[in-house]
């Protein structure tokens, strides 16, 4: 039976019915690198939507390789590459360069605004770059208003809200309605997770999906990304 | 939230960061061009039965550089039999006003005709009812706005909805007859996307951004009021379609996200076709998805656009029918 919590307060509709809902491979932290394991083992809980992920530089340079084989063959309907976060040593104009050079099937490259050195320099990638939200321990890119640069800086950016992210700063939500209604028409899609005290997303608890239904039913059209595994129940 | 859809495209606007410029200015030069063309035409003679209905981008409201004429011109009752004397158009100067240079309506020939009410309603399914009926049937109810005659036109319109409801219409049920039609017609043009396409690859970018746009915006746009006849009983339901279709589709599908608390599902949707609008105005956008071929799409920047912006309005529309109060309904009524 499906408790109240993973239901959505306008429609009464489960979460895990949305439309369409699929993982990011960033958690499947047992297969880092091995990408056709990894999109395997994606494909087990979506056919639909991916984030596939390479959180450090060295990851990213691996992916590169791989997408430009593999990546007209992906089944899904809508991609998003996650770009690099750690041990980041190129030059940004060549990440931008490696981005926009990413296969046409690619939906959206996430970007994490505190590791930006010169926003404006992703400006050529145009509606491909979204900026995600960060959580309570970073320095900047947490509410709208530290946003709001970025977004001047790349103004065809599109915009990922990660909901516990924005929970970890504000559990009445109160941030995640703000986020949403300066950038919400920019929205592309959203990361869904519960996150433990040292932020690291675990699977979601139903205190979160209780918290969370209000802000889920802001972003019914856009595909939801678990960056853990599904809860069990 | 009023039952009528017209003007809401204007009020979700206001809930929209942006707003929806390329669609608002589309529908002011819509407007200027409509009153311009009906004040040239209306000093000539007009046969009482006919009536000028232009279609396309006209009707939806969205006329940007590069838009088509596609117009008819409709005549009441039946087509002449054979060896008659033809009907004259009776509109003086249609053709030097209408479809001159690149602005020539569509070359299927479905526009730029005189057709007859009569055989468009009757031939609702079977033999008879070939694409250029089922199409000019069609744009008549979900695309269309008069510039001469306009009573003849209200007429017609009202026919062809009366030769989907009557004997027909159920209390609070969506018109299963319309229903189907319509869901046909979009599968119909899905199907000839993909047949004139194997024929002929030329005009591939553009046919396939304008199906997964414009053509999804009149289907969606349809399928919207007609599903909202379950909130009337069978006699209220021709008055509230006749109404909601003299409606741009925008407005009605503004009018459904505003209706089902959907609106900031219905800002990105509507917003996602506000920047499409705005590359059709482009010229240089136009040629070059007008001359992309199928094989040069899949890794072309312009076309990436192109299906993101589909995408998401895509997303929007789906949200709409199965994450709201429409959901009972679309599951219950639009696959079988």
């Amino acid at each position: 039976m499906v408790s109240a919590a993973t239901r959505d307060a306008r429609t009464g509709v489960p979460f895990t019915a949305h439309h369409p809902l699929g993982t990011s491979t960033g958690h499947l932290v047992e297969l880092r690198g091995q990408w056709d394991l990894l999109v395997r083992r994606a494909l087990d809980v979506s056919t639909l939507a991916v984030e596939i992920a390479a959180l450090s530089e060295p990851e990213f340079v691996t992916l590169c390789d791989w997408l430009g084989d593999a990546g007209r063959g992906l089944p899904f309907r809508f991609v998003s590459v996650h770009a690099p976060t750690k041990q980041l040593a190129m030059p940004e104009d060549e990440l931008v360069g490696r981005l926009a050079a990413l296969p046409a099937a690619i939906d959206a490259v996430v970007v994490h605004p505190d590791v930006l050195q010169d926003p404006a320099r992703f400006r050529p990638l145009g509606r491909l770059v979204v900026l995600e939200n960060m959580d309570f321990r970073k320095g900047d890119g947490r509410t709208a208003a530290e946003l709001e640069p970025y977004f001047d800086a790349l103004p065809d950016a599109g915009f990922c809200l990660d909901v516990p992210h924005a929970g970890s700063i504000d559990p009445t939500m109160g941030v995640a309605h703000d986020l949403l209604d300066a950038f919400g028409d920019r929205l592309r899609h959203v990361h869904l997770s519960s996150v433990d005290g040292d932020c690291h997303h675990v699977p979601l608890t139903p205190g979160d999906e209780e918290a969370f239904g209000p802000v889920l039913s802001r972003c019914r059209d856009v595909p939801w990304i678990l960056e853990a595994d599904l809860p069990r129940r | 939230m009023t039952d009528t859809p017209q003007g809401a495209l204007d009020e979700l606007a206001t809930h929209a960061r942006r707003g929806f410029p390329q669609l608002l200015a589309a529908r002011d030069r819509t407007e200027r061009d409509l009153d311009d063309l009906r004040r040239r035409l209306r000093d000539g003679p007009c046969d009482p039965g006919s009536s000028v209905v232009m279609m396309g981008s006209w009707g939806r409201r969205e006329r940007t550089n590069g838009s088509d004429d596609d117009y008819l011109v409709l005549v009441d009752g039946e087509r002449p039999g054979e060896g008659a004397p033809p009907v004259e158009p009776q509109v003086p100067r249609l053709e030097t006003l209408l479809g001159r240079g690149e602005a020539k309506p569509g070359t299927q020939g479905i526009f730029g005709q005189q057709v007859f009410v009569g055989p468009m309603v009757r031939h609702i399914g079977l033999e008879e009812d070939g694409n250029a009926n089922l199409t000019q049937r069609m744009l008549l109810l979900l695309e269309s706005v008069p510039v001469v005659g306009r009573e003849a036109y209200r007429r017609s319109l009202e026919q062809v909805v009366d030769g989907y409801l009557a004997g027909e219409a159920k209390d609070y049920r969506p018109p299963r007859f319309l229903l189907n039609d319509l869901i046909r017609y979009w599968r119909t043009i899905c199907v000839d996307f993909a047949g004139k396409a194997r024929a002929d690859d030329q005009k591939w970018g553009m046919r396939n951004a304008k199906l997964r746009l414009n053509r999804k915006l009149l289907f969606a746009g349809g399928l919207i009021p007609v599903l909202h006849c379950h909130l009337h009983l069978r006699d209220e339901q021709r008055a509230f379609l006749l109404d909601a279709l003299q409606a741009p589709p925008t407005d009605r599908l503004a009018h459904a996200f505003l209706r089902h608390d959907a609106i900031d599902e219905g800002v990105r949707a509507l917003g996602a076709y506000d920047r499409w609008l705005g590359m059709l105005d482009d010229p240089e956008s136009r040629a070059h998805l007008t001359g992309l071929t199928r094989e040069a799409a899949a890794d072309d920047a312009v076309f990436r656009d192109v299906r993101r912006l589909a995408q998401e309005f895509e997303r929007g529309l789906i949200a709409l029918l199965f994450e709201t109060g429409l959901s009972p309904l679309a599951r219950e009524f639009v696959l079988f």
